[in-house]
């Protein structure tokens, strides 16, 4: 390959992938300013490793194991945020699992099969965006590259440096903590019962 | 007709099943099968799945025009 195959290969292939790669820095770093400078950093430093893309099937992982890896590096060093207290990884902890979902998913399903869910859906996005961005990072992350960017498990796996196992347990236990933050956070929650007959 | 996986392992099943990463054709059609008949189990897919496709929706966003221009200068500087 050519210096400017190489070029006109990744130039669309960042072309290609802009939007989700905004997308995920936004949710990871939670700033649109923050999340413009990752993309623009991490594209920089792509490009500065090209070499190291060793089969160009695999841009899409390489590219956000690349902003990944910068975002965490970046994350410590200027350390903006504090990092979120210890957390479970979830590895271990399939009875704690279970027993969160018998606790509350079937509240939840009820809440969200409820008639008002029209009035819900009206209100939803400000409120998935709030529990998405309170999630703590590990699980945020998987969460948004499976669920909405469509990343595999072994793809995650790869862009994260874990296993994929644990991508699948972070996945479980991310979608269970976003659950309950959306049933604590429902609407008319702390409304008291002054409407209740 | 193949036996009834129940509940449990349906739940089990699930969230692989939503994000495609239940690869073996019995085991897709026994998680299949057991949601065709179970009210419970079906709910909750369709909880499952219609809060996938929101959150998909919300945390989707269009790159802003000036990131756009920052990173097509940066392009060309390549």
């Amino acid at each position: 390959m050519t210096d400017i195959d190489t070029k006109t290969f990744f130039g669309a292939g960042v072309e290609q992938h802009l939007d989700a790669l905004f997308s995920v820095a936004l949710r990871l770093t939670r700033t649109r300013t923050d999340a413009e400078d990752l993309v623009a950093e991490a594209v920089a430093k792509a490009w500065a490793s090209i070499d190291t893309l060793n089969d160009q099937a695999r841009f899409r992982p390489w590219m956000f194991r690349i902003m990944h890896n910068t975002f965490v590096s970046d994350y410590r060093k200027r350390s903006i945020r504090p990092i979120e207290a210890s957390f479970n990884d979830g590895e271990n902890d399939d009875d704690d699992l279970a027993s969160l979902l018998n606790e509350q998913s079937d509240d939840f399903l009820v809440w969200w099969s409820n008639p008002e869910r029209e009035f819900f859906n009206t209100l939803l996005g400000e409120q998935l965006l709030e529990a998405l961005d309170n999630l703590p990072e590990a699980f945020r992350t998987v969460v948004i590259l499976v669920n909405v960017e469509g990343f595999t498990y072994d793809e995650t796996a790869d862009v994260l440096g874990i296993a994929p196992g644990t991508v699948r347990s972070r996945m479980k236990r991310g979608r269970t903590l976003l659950q309950k933050a959306l049933w604590e956070q429902r609407p008319g929650l702390h409304e008291g019962t002054d409407h209740e007959t | 007709m193949k036996h009834d996986i129940g509940c449990l392992q349906a739940i089990e099943a699930l969230y692989a099943y939503l994000d495609g990463e239940l690869d073996d054709p019995d085991s897709i059609a026994e998680f299949e099968q057991h949601v065709d008949h179970c009210r419970s189990c079906f709910s909750r897919i369709e909880m499952e799945r219609a809060l996938k496709q929101r959150i998909q929706k919300t945390a989707r966003h269009a790159t802003p025009e000036e990131l756009r221009d920052r990173v097509a200068k940066l392009m060309k500087k390549l």
